[in-house]
């Protein structure tokens, strides 16, 4: 093992490999707030890469109601319960001021053992600690769906169930969606387990692929990728995983005339809730230009999904605002608060890159903000909350212009005349 | 008091890390592979002799099954990561050769037979055997390493594989996923004549199958139980692209037998090759699927043993 630093956890931790971090990496921003779990997400990944036979239940891309669902079936649960021990490895974190740094500490540190720490601490005979979910874990990609928590039955709250359930800033009664694919991770556990090392992640954009010439199906990744998104697939004796859609992230789809483009699941995303393009690879030197870097690294407001496994995923979150802060903490540590502050009453810069999500499928590599006039004033648990009518564009990495969109959506009124003749 | 000690560990960590750094100069990766022990470089005493025996292909079973076996002592794969395995203490192995071709007959015991590798949760049983390829000495002072070869020391591994046996049975030389879940098309199993929905989609498999696009003997028919492989280390197994070794095997009363043989010579630099009256050596390794053994986790021999051809006897 050697020791490299990890940007969620704010501190080095253990991983096989050096740390080698890629000239720019694949990543994601999908703002939970706004799914409608309508999987068409899902659907587009299927029917571009996983309907042949072999991977009738291959999701590289599923949608989850939280916090019963799951696909596999309790993976999160099961990968929580096995990091948590028995107690003996309690997840902590310390958040002062002292244990923060800009870059390389933003969330505080991490004071317990990721899946690689944890496997080497109980001597176990793998590279992280893990498990093989069976066929049966596979089989039910939308089990629990819209199943809502609650502290209490309907019955027991009487006429009450509606207020409880639309109260913010937590609802007693609650669920969302979460949205998953492969993180393709700065320390992927799936690349660390593999023993042929037929696992490997781009230097061009950190993009995680098997390479299907040297798997010989040991399921070694689907045992150890905490997020359980590498996949058997039987008909060929060999594990498959979410490819990024590389090809269109090249640029080699002719409908973006040699530009970047969002992976499918992104690109087809009808809610608006997702935002793919790339990072740049100095961490500690985020683009506040790149629309990504700015929500991740220097707005704070997207944020990694379990950062306590260790693999520095790279699929970030605006968490949902009504989900008890204290389940949100542990699904995407400790920056819950400030993001959620932020999202809830957003700055002028936040409302427009959140506009230019899903604007166009060409990746923005670059934003600008043209000022516009004062439109809205409210008050959101009891911070300010102006609204502008600002202009936000988005580039390509050619500096192309690719999509200008004002933050007041454009309306149109018919005229009476033109009603009745409709 | 925590929190002082991981900080402080961290910081040693580093340190050390940038030791290594000073004093390898090398990038080590999984520093996870135990020193050598002097034993795994001393072949034992004893060996396996493959009998010469006047047979053609019908009769080799039978003269196997009268020849001498010879026990091989596995053990847990505790050298190098990941390891595991250890749930078979032993096989008995037999060789006769009848101046073209050299046959090998390996028993063991398994309670289970796992002979699909379809289901995310199901592994195969196998056994392998391991050959240094060329003429080697082994000894302390001139090691070969028994853990798959090593760098200029090739080995050539033929691993026979109980799923790949039950392919060889299956329609089309193949077992396909309708084979684990026959109602897989369907919904309904009650319906007699199943409407067989997106089955133009399902046989776009080899245009959508890294696997097959990408030529490898797993994912396609390949008309055989044994793999013919070479490897330099943990980690390097490859398949040959010329495979030359054969097999057959079936389970029955808690045992495995299986046969594998192969022409003495082969037209393949990459193959060990035997000759009549000289020896070289050998070590095993077999795999229980149903305890999830498969690359590192699997029982194995350690020590090199040797295996004597008896010369052809022209009178016999
Ligand atoms: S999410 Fe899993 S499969 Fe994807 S890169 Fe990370 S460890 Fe690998
Ligand atoms: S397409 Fe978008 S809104 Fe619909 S389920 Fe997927 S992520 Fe949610």
């Amino acid at each position: 093992m050697t020791l490299v630093h990890n940007w969620h956890l704010g501190r080095t931790m253990e991983y096989p490999y050096f740390e080698s971090r890629p000239e720019h990496q694949f990543a994601a921003v999908f703002n939970i707030n706004r799914c409608i779990a309508c999987q068409t997400c899902t659907m587009a990944h299927k029917s571009t890469w996983t309907y042949s036979k072999g991977q009738e239940y291959m999701w590289w891309n599923n949608v989850e109601t939280k916090p019963y669902g799951g696909y596999p079936q309790h993976w999160d649960q099961k990968i929580l319960q096995m990091l948590w021990d028995n107690g003996n490895n309690p997840m902590e974190w310390f958040t002062s001021p002292e244990e923060k740094n800009e870059t390389t500490a933003p969330y505080g540190l991490y004071n317990g053992d990721t899946i690689f720490e944890l496997a080497k601490t109980k001597g176990l005979n793998q590279v992280a600690v893990g498990y093989i979910p069976d066929d049966k874990e596979w089989r039910f990609p939308n089990i629990y769906e819209d199943t809502a928590a609650s502290e209490k039955t309907n019955y027991e709250m009487g006429s009450g169930a509606d207020k409880e359930s639309s109260e913010l800033p937590e609802h007693k009664r609650w669920f969302f969606y979460l949205q998953r694919v492969c993180n393709h991770c700065t320390y992927p556990a799936c690349l660390a387990a593999c023993p042929r090392k037929a696992i490997y992640k781009r230097k061009e954009d950190g993009i995680v692929l098997i390479d299907q010439k040297r798997c010989r199906g040991y399921r070694k990744c689907v045992e150890q990728c905490p997020y359980k998104k590498p996949m058997y697939r039987g008909e060929t004796r060999m594990s498959e995983k979410c490819i990024a859609c590389y090809p269109r992230i090249e640029g080699k789809d002719p409908v973006t005339k040699g530009r970047r483009m969002e992976a499918r699941c992104m690109a087809a995303c009808v809610g608006k809730i997702r935002m793919n393009g790339l990072l740049t690879g100095d961490y500690k030197k985020p683009d506040p230009k790149n629309p990504l870097d700015w929500l991740i690294h220097i707005h704070r407001v997207a944020l990694p999904l379990y950062p306590q496994f260790g693999t520095e995923p790279n699929i970030y979150y605006i968490p949902p605002r009504w989900a008890p802060r204290s389940y949100l903490r542990q699904m995407f540590g400790p920056g819950v608060d400030e993001a959620l502050d932020k999202y809830a009453a957003p700055s002028r810069t936040l409302m427009a890159v959140l506009a230019l999500f899903r604007a166009t499928q060409t990746v923005i590599s670059r934003f600008e903000v043209e000022e516009g006039p004062k439109i809205y004033e409210s008050e959101v648990m009891g911070k300010k909350v102006e609204v502008y009518n600002d202009t936000a564009i988005g580039f390509a990495a050619d500096g192309t212009e690719l999509v200008r969109i004002k933050i007041e959506e454009p309306t149109w009124e018919s005229d009476e005349k033109r009603m009745v003749t409709y | 008091m925590l929190r002082g000690l991981m900080r402080k560990s961290v910081f040693l960590g580093s340190a050390f890390v940038a030791m290594f750094f000073l004093c390898s100069g090398e990038v080590f990766s999984q520093s996870l592979e135990q020193e050598a022990t002097v034993e795994e470089n001393i072949p034992t005493e004893e060996g396996l002799t493959s009998t010469y025996v006047v047979t053609d292909m019908d009769g080799a079973a039978e003269a196997l099954a009268k020849a001498d076996s010879y026990k091989v002592d596995l053990q847990i794969q505790d050298r190098s990561f990941p390891n595991g395995g250890g749930s078979v203490p032993e096989v008995e192995v037999s060789s006769i050769h009848n101046g073209e071709t050299i046959f090998f007959y390996v028993t063991w015991s398994d309670a289970t037979k796992n002979d699909r590798a379809i289901k995310h949760e199901q592994f195969r049983d196998a056994v392998g055997f391991m050959f240094p390829i060329g003429i080697v000495e082994i000894s302390p002072r001139t090691p070969f390493s028994p853990r798959m070869g090593d760098r200029g020391k090739p080995v050539n591994i033929w691993h026979w594989k109980a799923d790949w046996e039950r392919d060889l049975h299956a329609d089309g030389n193949y077992e396909h996923m309708e084979d684990v879940y026959p109602d897989m098309f369907t919904d309904f199993d009650f319906n007699p004549h199943p409407d067989y929905f997106n089955k133009k989609v399902h046989d776009s498999v080899p245009l959508m199958a890294g696997g097959i696009a990408a030529g490898s003997l797993l994912s396609t028919p390949r008309g055989r139980s044994v793999e013919d492989l070479n490897a330099i280390g943990f980690g390097t197994l490859t398949s040959q692209t010329h495979q030359d070794v054969n097999g057959t095997g079936y389970w029955s009363d808690g045992k495995w037998h299986v046969m594998i043989y192969r022409p003495l010579i082969s037209q393949d630099n990459n193959d060990v090759q035997f000759v009549a009256g000289q020896s070289t050596f050998f070590n095993m390794a077999v795999w229980n699927g149903e305890e999830g053994d498969r690359n590192g986790l699997k029982s194995v021999s350690i020590r090199w043993r040797p295996i004597t051809l008896e010369p052809i006897a022209y009178t016999k």
